[in-house]
């Protein structure tokens, strides 16, 4: 531990003269412009439609702390097999654990003020979520990023992800127009579960945040695992 | 004591990180591997491999979105 804390100290001191040589920008005046141009949207959107300035809000929000955290649900899935990291996986995990409980209260309001339709997605399941889903994963490992992480990687700058909407855009606007067809051969019969619809609301809910916590604690024993070095 | 360069200018994720623990394998012991990266996803999986791995790790910001990763291989 000697020779580590005094290489470190070595690194610290010649990296402290070595790291004059580049110049950073003052980038105070870009970030006031950027916040100035967002209200001016954001109140025109809202002028437009009220959930319009909320979404544009949100969205900002949502992208900024996407950016800052560095949260990324590409490297979520991919991380695991390609280094044995988990940390990511486990951050999604607890994303989708405040999406259950969060999504559970909005839809049980909503049934108990009587709604005739239960809010949010709930879509025909099947094998075609399987395919699709590996379809996706394959190329968004490839594309370096999935569709937050794209829009993110924009803003920031990376070309590769400019590119990459264009993919995006392509492939969903062609799905988009032969949906019909993909609907009418593969999913039209599936059926679309609503889980506390069927197991009733405390199975359903509990028993999915039970889920997500063994996946958690799956995920944390197999980081342990493959990162175990002989020392 | 070897200082070891990795440039890694222009590669996406999961490149450098895939690039640094191919290099570090081949340092000896007390040796510094510093990985230069204009990827900030880079900047965050790199160093959070290199402490899960028990190396000690210093990062500086060297330019507008450029990272110079320092880790020590100090066992």
């Amino acid at each position: 531990m000697a020779v580590g804390a005094a290489s470190k100290a070595a690194v610290q001191a010649g990296a402290r003269t070595r790291a004059g040589s580049k110049v950073k920008r003052n980038q105070v005046p870009y970030a006031v412009a950027v916040i100035a141009v967002v209200a001016v949207i954001g109140i025109w959107l809202g002028g437009q439609k009220p959930v319009l300035g909320l979404t544009w809000i949100f969205g900002i929000l949502f992208g900024f702390v996407l950016q800052r955290s560095r949260f990324c649900f590409t490297a979520s899935l991919r991380d695991p097999v390609l280094t044995g990291s988990t940390s990511l996986t486990k951050g999604v995990i607890i994303a989708f654990a405040v999406a259950t409980a969060g999504f559970a209260a909005i839809q049980y309001s909503a049934v108990l003020k009587g709604a005739e339709k239960i809010p949010g997605f709930i879509s025909p399941v099947g094998i075609h979520i399987a395919i699709g889903a590996t379809m996706f994963g394959i190329g968004m490992v490839i594309a370096g990023g999935c569709a937050s992480g794209t829009l993110m990687r924009m803003g920031e700058g990376f070309a590769m992800q400019w590119i990459a909407i264009i993919g995006f855009m392509g492939g969903s606007l062609w799905g988009a127009h032969d949906f019909g067809w993909w609907s009418a051969h593969f999913f039209q019969n599936s059926p679309a579960i609503h889980l506390p619809s069927v197991l009733g609301w405390p199975v359903a809910v509990f028993g999915q945040l039970l889920l997500l916590g063994i996946l958690y604690w799956l995920a944390d024993r197999y980081e342990q695992k493959r990162t175990t070095f002989l020392s | 004591m070897a200082e070891h360069r990795l440039d890694c200018y222009g590669e996406a994720c999961p490149i450098p990180l895939l690039k640094a623990e191919k290099k570090m394998k081949t340092l000896a012991v007390g040796d510094t591997l510093v990985v230069l990266t204009d990827h900030s996803c880079a900047m965050k999986n790199v160093p959070d491999w290199a402490r899960k791995q028990g190396y000690d790790v210093d990062l500086e910001e060297t330019g507008d979105g450029e990272w110079e990763i320092y880790i020590i291989k100090n066992h």
